[in-house]
């Protein structure tokens, strides 16, 4: 998912370089406010590691194949504000040792997969694991969310790429989340895989939940969320609902044309999101996402169940 | 081209790039004047030219599938080949970089910028071991590899996060003794 | 005099596990080279951890361990860990600056060497190790000989008093130890060293002691120690080949 340079106008990355480099200075003074130096060297290594782990490729349906972000897996393991910084030094190291990722775009994939994906995806973990707690829990909470935030990713690139006019948003939209709903399994299996193993051989090295709920840690939450919906309200949600016609005059003033992306001069070739039996566009693509998100979920409860059928007791092993 | 300080290339490069994916494309005297300045540079720079276009040629999945959605959009040829000529200046720009700049040049130039110094001390620590790590990983994965018999995807899977699940530990115990390293001469 | 080191009665375990250090108690002069063997697990790594106060993690109560007089204790580490120079077992893992001239001016420059000095400093320093024309490379392309060596002249950067080596030796092939024994030979500091290679301890130590499960089972002149069958074997140990023979070997 990393946009190349060339792909996304002017306008775009402005917007998507001011919300990440707000976002990254965020996660820094977070980092810096809650954890020791000590862990410095933590998230070095861990950002090396989530670059070797990205390299290892599995197949997804169709002679594609995907790779791990593993931005949730991060987060859990570290925390959200590390892993905000973990995931943005690969991406940088990505762009600029390899030229993966434009330069201009670094904004945007920074955005993408450096703070929607860690802290979307942590957010759903940690309301799941609420409720749902023990091993078991973890799991479900884990490989669900890592499956969203793959998908919330794509979908925030797709309409990144539709903002600045160079894909049309529907059918991009289709495409691009069609193929990351797959990935995403990908991911939410490894994660839930990885979390397993762990748990089995270093428990204490899955991060305790007590951990958040300090002062701190509201003003924090509160700003990653403003820049979240900020991102999500001038990439996506203007391509998802019709915007009431002043609004949209506005937005066209300034400068963000929606209407030319939304509205390609070929009709959409994709029909494999449609429902048979609904009619209207919006309401089987609303319907196939409700089923999509339903599918995942309960295969994330089957694997739970597959990895520790008897719960998952943990048994303290002396060191 | 080597000799350049790293601040000049840097801030060239990123200018240059700016300039790419601003220009408007009705201009193309400036996208033919940026490639010639490119070769230029490559030439002077001593970069070989095969490498160079043997990487400009391998297209990701991704650019050409979204690069291809592209014509689907009205008047969808002149974007693409927008998108085209841009991805490939802007990609050779960072290339000719890359390869005429070590990256601790450039982390010290962020560091003149002030860039949280956090940051930057993590970014070199990811540089620093990014190699060892995968060195880490292939060895590991071929030394699972030859211990299993049976195939299948079941056994890529749990190959696949085994590999990772122990990257991982074997990452962090790293960690705690480099923190320890950096602590015995005088870190704080 | 005041001796380089001075243990008194070091008792450790971690989070109040069983203990793996106990009654430790030992003085190192100035100037001398003290080795430090004993089987797998003794706590030979542990106790060297204490030298420059990387443990115990917290300090509390009356301290154990002395660097010329001076306490290790969380006030004043920094110059603990000025005067102590450490040498851990992995080189990978102290190497960590992505060039070797910055990991060889990480010491000085944290221990606050003026800027203009450090070029010099780091020049020197390689200079000693034999490694001169090195500073641009990446420690990834370095051999494991070579790693070792820009560590210990990134300890020596710092100028300081004491030397620590832990394992030194291990992973190095034959001509890498002979080129690292020459080397300690010709610092005249103290030092310290723990090690299985137990030829490298007779080359270089005057004194040895034994540490097995946590405790000091005897110390003394090198050879003595490392010539008692019996003492080396009771503490999973052997004498070494180069003590086995009679006649005198010429020093290399």
């Amino acid at each position: 998912m990393h946009i190349p340079d060339g792909f996304l106008d002017t306008k775009t990355v402005i917007a998507t370089s001011a919300l990440s480099v707000a976002g990254v200075a965020v996660a820094l003074r977070h980092f810096k406010a809650e954890d020791q130096p000590r862990k410095i060297p933590l998230l070095g290594l861990t950002a090396a590691f989530v670059f070797a782990s990205q390299m290892l490729n599995f197949p997804v349906a169709g002679g594609t194949s995907g790779h791990l972000i593993g931005a949730v897996l991060t987060a859990i393991l570290l925390g959200p504000s590390a892993a905000v910084i973990v995931i943005t030094s690969v991406l940088v190291v990505q762009c600029f040792l390899f030229a993966d990722g434009g330069v201009s775009a670094l904004g945007a994939n920074v955005f993408n997969m450096a703070l929607v994906a860690p802290l979307v995806g942590y957010a759903i973990y940690a309301a799941m694991h609420k409720v749902y707690s023990g091993i078991r829990g973890t799991i479900v909470a884990a490989s669900f969310a890592s499956w969203c935030s793959a998908v919330i990713a794509s979908v925030c690139c797709t309409g990144e790429l539709a903002l600045s006019g160079t894909v049309p948003w529907s059918t991009a939209f289709v495409a691009m989340t069609g193929v990351h709903a797959l990935i995403g399994i990908g991911e939410g299996l490894i994660t839930a895989l990885v979390l397993a193993a762990l748990h089995a051989t270093r428990p204490e090295l899955l991060r305790a939940e007590d951990e958040s709920g300090r002062p701190g840690d509201a003003k924090t939450f509160v700003l990653y969320g403003l820049l979240v919906v900020i991102g999500l309200l001038l990439f996506v949600v203007p391509f998802a609902s019709p915007l009431p016609d002043g609004l949209e005059r506005v937005a066209k003033d300034l400068g963000f044309d929606y209407t030319a992306a939304k509205h390609p001069a070929l009709p959409a070739p994709f029909g494999a999101y449609r429902f048979p039996g609904i009619a209207g566009g919006a309401a089987s693509a609303v319907v196939s996402g409700i089923v999509g998100v339903v599918a995942v979920f309960a295969l994330s409860v089957g694997l739970s169940f597959v990895l520790f059928p008897r719960g998952g007791k943990t048994v303290q092993q002396k060191p | 081209m080597h000799r350049l300080s790293a601040g000049a290339k840097m801030s060239g490069a990123l200018l240059l790039i700016g300039a790419i994916i601003t220009v408007p494309l009705r201009f193309g005297w400036f996208f033919l004047l940026a490639f010639g300045g490119l070769i230029t540079a490559a030439r002077v720079s001593r970069v070989p030219a095969r490498f160079l276009v043997r990487r400009l040629l391998f297209l990701e999945p991704f650019v050409a599938g979204v690069a291809v959605l592209s014509l689907l959009r009205e008047g969808g040829w002149i974007v693409f080949a927008g998108i085209v000529v841009r991805s490939t200046l802007s990609l050779a720009t960072i290339l000719l970089l890359t390869n005429t700049t070590s990256f601790s040049t450039m982390l010290e130039v962020l560091r003149k910028l002030r860039i949280s110094p956090t940051f930057i001390t993590i970014l070199a620590l990811m540089y620093r071991y990014l190699f060892v790590l995968v060195d880490e990983m292939e060895r590991m994965q071929r030394a699972r590899m030859s211990r299993s018999f049976t195939k299948g995807d079941r056994r890529l899977w749990r190959l696949l996060s085994t590999t990772i699940g122990e990257l991982f530990v074997r990452s962090s115990e790293r960690a705690e003794r480099i923190y320890a390293a950096m602590c015995a001469r005088g870190w704080q | 005099m005041t001796p380089a080191v001075k243990v008194e009665n070091l008792n450790f375990s971690f989070n109040a596990g069983s203990p793996v250090l106990s009654a430790v108690t030992f003085e190192v002069p100035e100037g001398e080279c003290l080795g430090l063997i004993g089987p797998n697990g003794a706590g030979k790594s542990t106790l060297l951890l204490h030298l420059n106060g990387i443990l115990p993690e917290k300090k509390s109560g009356r301290p154990s361990v002395f660097i010329f007089g001076e306490p290790v204790a969380d006030e004043g580490i920094e110059n603990i860990r000025r005067a102590v120079g450490f040498l851990f077992q992995n080189p990978d893992d102290q190497l960590f600056c992505p060039t070797v001239y910055e990991d060889v001016a990480f010491g000085p420059k944290q221990f606050g060497m003026p800027d203009s000095h450090i070029g010099e400093i780091v020049t020197d320093a390689l200079a000693k190790v034999g490694l001169r024309g090195f500073e641009r490379r990446s420690p990834h392309h370095l051999s494991l000989g070579e790693k070792q060596r820009v560590c210990l002249a990134g300890i020596l950067a710092s100028q300081p008093k004491i030397l620590v080596l832990d394992e030194p030796t291990s992973d190095l092939d034959p001509r890498g130890k002979r080129e690292l024994i020459h080397l300690l030979q010709s610092i005249p500091t103290t030092k310290i060293i723990a090690s299985h290679d137990l030829e490298l301890i007779v080359h270089l130590c005057s004194r040895t002691l034994v540490l097995d499960n946590g405790s000091i089972v005897a110390q003394g002149g090198t050879r003595e120690i490392l010539s008692d069958e019996q003492l080396m074997l009771a503490h999973g140990l052997e004498k070494p080949h180069i003590l086995q023979h009679i006649h005198p070997h010429p020093r290399t």
